[in-house]
């Protein structure tokens, strides 16, 4: 029997759970002093956590969304439910081995080879991903704007992928490094490619359609829309691009592309803001849900680490600056995208599993009911707080600071981390609101 | 015909207060036939769907910055915002019963929309044809449609996602 369960993706929510513990375990290892600043920025457990953190946490945040949301803005399935399960497999396993790999380095030589086989199975993971979504994406053509930036985005979630193993096998495999050594200088490329390409791309393309829909805004992005996409694709094609040219060719002409890609992609943050400000003046919807109003710090650290990015640019410390850009990125804009959205994601998955069938026939909860959304906000302020602090800290020169503030982080983790459980387990949801209840007058009134 | 009554619950609104009841009463004291001029701060699309149950169509107009002035009539006006309940004629439905109820989803956030054609399909009788307006193509109601056996018609138009939904049978 086709029931409303069989329309969410079956592996979504585990790959939340499995994001979760990578992100935890990040923390744990930046919280037990062995990554940047307490060690270098290419030391060994640096490479490591930011490992967990962009493919264990990120990556698979983002695919498990994908699985969920793809389906949803074309109409049609998965190739693949199963596939889906072997990516999440691939995935960790080669993450596992790459950690293992990362922290072998210059201590166990044997054991360094568990980097490109690591690389080789989140490459692996990654064509699965990219073959189940393309066939749902590429059937429903033409696409719309979201559809569209996802498509962008796995194009750049390959290059990332594709640059990263023969970082590894340069690393490893003595024959190729007189051929692969010199891609190391694109390292700034790769993470590009990975935060920016796909990560930020992707992540506009899904709140594009996210926000509009909780809110009642229009959807149409119109020119702004196409700006973004356009400029921001193009951008960090531009930049990456160049970037990677010039590892073989010192041209000024290279040079002056890969600024202008810079300049594209911080154009098209700054629309894109602009752009989601008008998403969320002109919603219908008076109530602005927990999971939205706390999204607006994410989107102000994307703020931030376009304005530092520029500054830092302008002063000619980019390189210096990346690890605080870095930083801001993945815990300020995608981490915090991300935290706040499975805060609606996760009961509404979780509301369509366990009551959708039973719509119609008796009292349902509704979705609001699984969580409280005044436990969150102390968790998300806290979080945004933590990650504010931490980078106040790498600015002023005291980047020791970073990880008492990342403490404050962890906390704020493993709180939000237990409201998800406890929406998940309908911890919230008994003695609510029968739901046929009429909708209240004025929980629709703006302002 | 009688002059609408006119009530203004914009201050009260401004207070913050909750204006239901009275706006209730108000329709609850309208002569047959009589409309009721409704002054408030912003467009009341929850309303529509409560009064829409009782059988009052709207006609709403905004008058300025947090200020709209909307009428309810028990008679169904051809108002932009106000489809009238479609007959068989109409492209679509074809062979199918007129609609026996209409709601107006507009406003409300997923999945409320689908909680509501859900609960009114368990009210028709086999073969009966529901008429609803979303805002959005309700992607996950349609599974729990086929479930249920019931047969389900979409046309998008300007002012949202029209459906049709016939009770199995």
């Amino acid at each position: 029997m086709v029931t409303l369960a069989n329309r969410v993706s079956r592996w979504t929510l585990p790959a939340f759970a499995l994001a979760l513990v990578n992100f935890l375990l990040a923390e744990a290892l930046i919280l037990a002093g062995l990554t940047w600043p307490a060690r270098s920025v290419s030391a060994p457990g640096t490479l490591a956590a930011v490992h967990l953190l962009v493919i264990g946490w990120l990556l698979l945040l983002m695919l498990g969304a994908l699985f969920q949301f793809v389906p949803v803005i074309t109409a049609r399935a998965l190739a693949s439910q199963r596939l889906a399960l072997l990516t999440l497999l691939a995935i960790e396993a080669g993450l596992a081995a790459m950690v293992g790999g990362f922290l072998a380095i210059g201590r166990h030589p044997a054991l360094a080879l568990a980097l490109p086989a690591g690389g080789t199975a989140v490459l692996l993971g990654v064509l699965l991903a990219i073959f189940n979504l393309g066939v749902p994406l590429f059937g429903a053509r033409p696409l719309a704007l979201p559809g569209r930036m996802v498509l962008s985005g796995l194009a750049f979630l390959l290059v990332t992928v594709a640059l990263g193993l023969s970082f590894a096998l340069a690393f490893t495999v003595p024959p190729l490094a007189p051929y692969l050594a010199v891609l190391l200088y694109a390292v700034g490329d790769h993470a590009l490619a990975g935060l920016g390409g796909w990560f930020t791309l992707t992540a506009m393309g899904v709140s594009y359609k996210l926000l509009p829909m909780f809110m009642l805004a229009p959807e149409e992005r119109g020119v702004a829309g196409e700006c973004v996409h356009v400029l921001g694709a193009g951008g960090f094609a531009l930049a990456v691009g160049a970037g990677l040219a010039r590892v073989w060719v010192a041209a000024e002409a290279l040079r002056v592309a890969q600024d202008s890609g810079y300049m594209a992609i911080a154009i098209a943050v700054m629309i894109y803001l602009w752009d989601i400000v008008r998403i969320y003046r002109t919603r219908k919807r008076a109530l602005i849900e927990a999971h939205n109003r706390a999204a607006a710090g994410a989107f102000g650290f994307l703020g931030l680490a376009a304005a530092l990015a520029i500054g830092f640019a302008a002063t000619h410390r980019l390189g210096a600056g990346a690890p605080l850009i870095i930083f801001l990125v993945v815990f300020g804009w995608l981490g915090g995208l991300g935290l706040t959205q499975l805060y609606k994601i996760i009961p509404f998955l979780t509301w369509l599993t366990r009551y959708g069938s039973n719509l119609g026939r008796g009292a349902v909860p509704r979705v609001q009911d699984l969580v409280r959304e005044r436990r969150s906000y102390p968790w998300f302020a806290l979080y945004f707080l933590g990650v504010l602090l931490g980078a106040a800290c790498v600015l002023a020169g005291h980047a020791g600071g970073l990880r008492p503030s990342l403490a404050l982080v962890t906390l704020a983790t493993v709180g939000l981390l237990i409201e998800y459980w406890r929406a998940w387990r309908g911890h919230y949801a008994h003695g609510r609101r029968d739901a046929s209840a009429p909708p209240s007058f004025v929980s629709n009134q703006r302002g | 015909m009688a002059e609408p009554i006119t009530l203004d619950v914009r201050e009260e609104l401004r207070r913050g207060g909750e204006p239901l009841p009275r706006i209730l009463q108000a329709v609850a004291s309208l002569a047959p036939g009589q409309a009721l001029r409704l002054l408030v701060t912003f467009e009341p699309l929850p309303l529509y769907a409560v009064l829409g149950r009782k059988g009052f169509a709207h006609q709403a107009h905004r008058r300025g910055e947090g200020d709209w002035e909307v009428l309810f009539s028990s008679e169904p006006q051809p108002a932009p915002q106000a489809p009238a309940p479609s007959t068989a004629a109409e492209p679509g439905a074809a062979g199918w019963p007129a609609p026996r109820t209409f709601l107006d989803n507009r406003g409300l956030e997923p999945p409320e929309p689908m909680i509501r054609i859900l609960d009114a399909l368990e009210h028709l009788a086999p073969g009966e044809v529901l008429e609803a307006l979303n805002e959005r193509d309700p992607v996950f109601l349609y599974p729990e449609l086929k479930a249920r056996g019931a047969a389900i018609r979409t046309e998008v138009r300007a002012e949202g996602v029209r459906l049709l939904i016939r009770h199995a049978g």
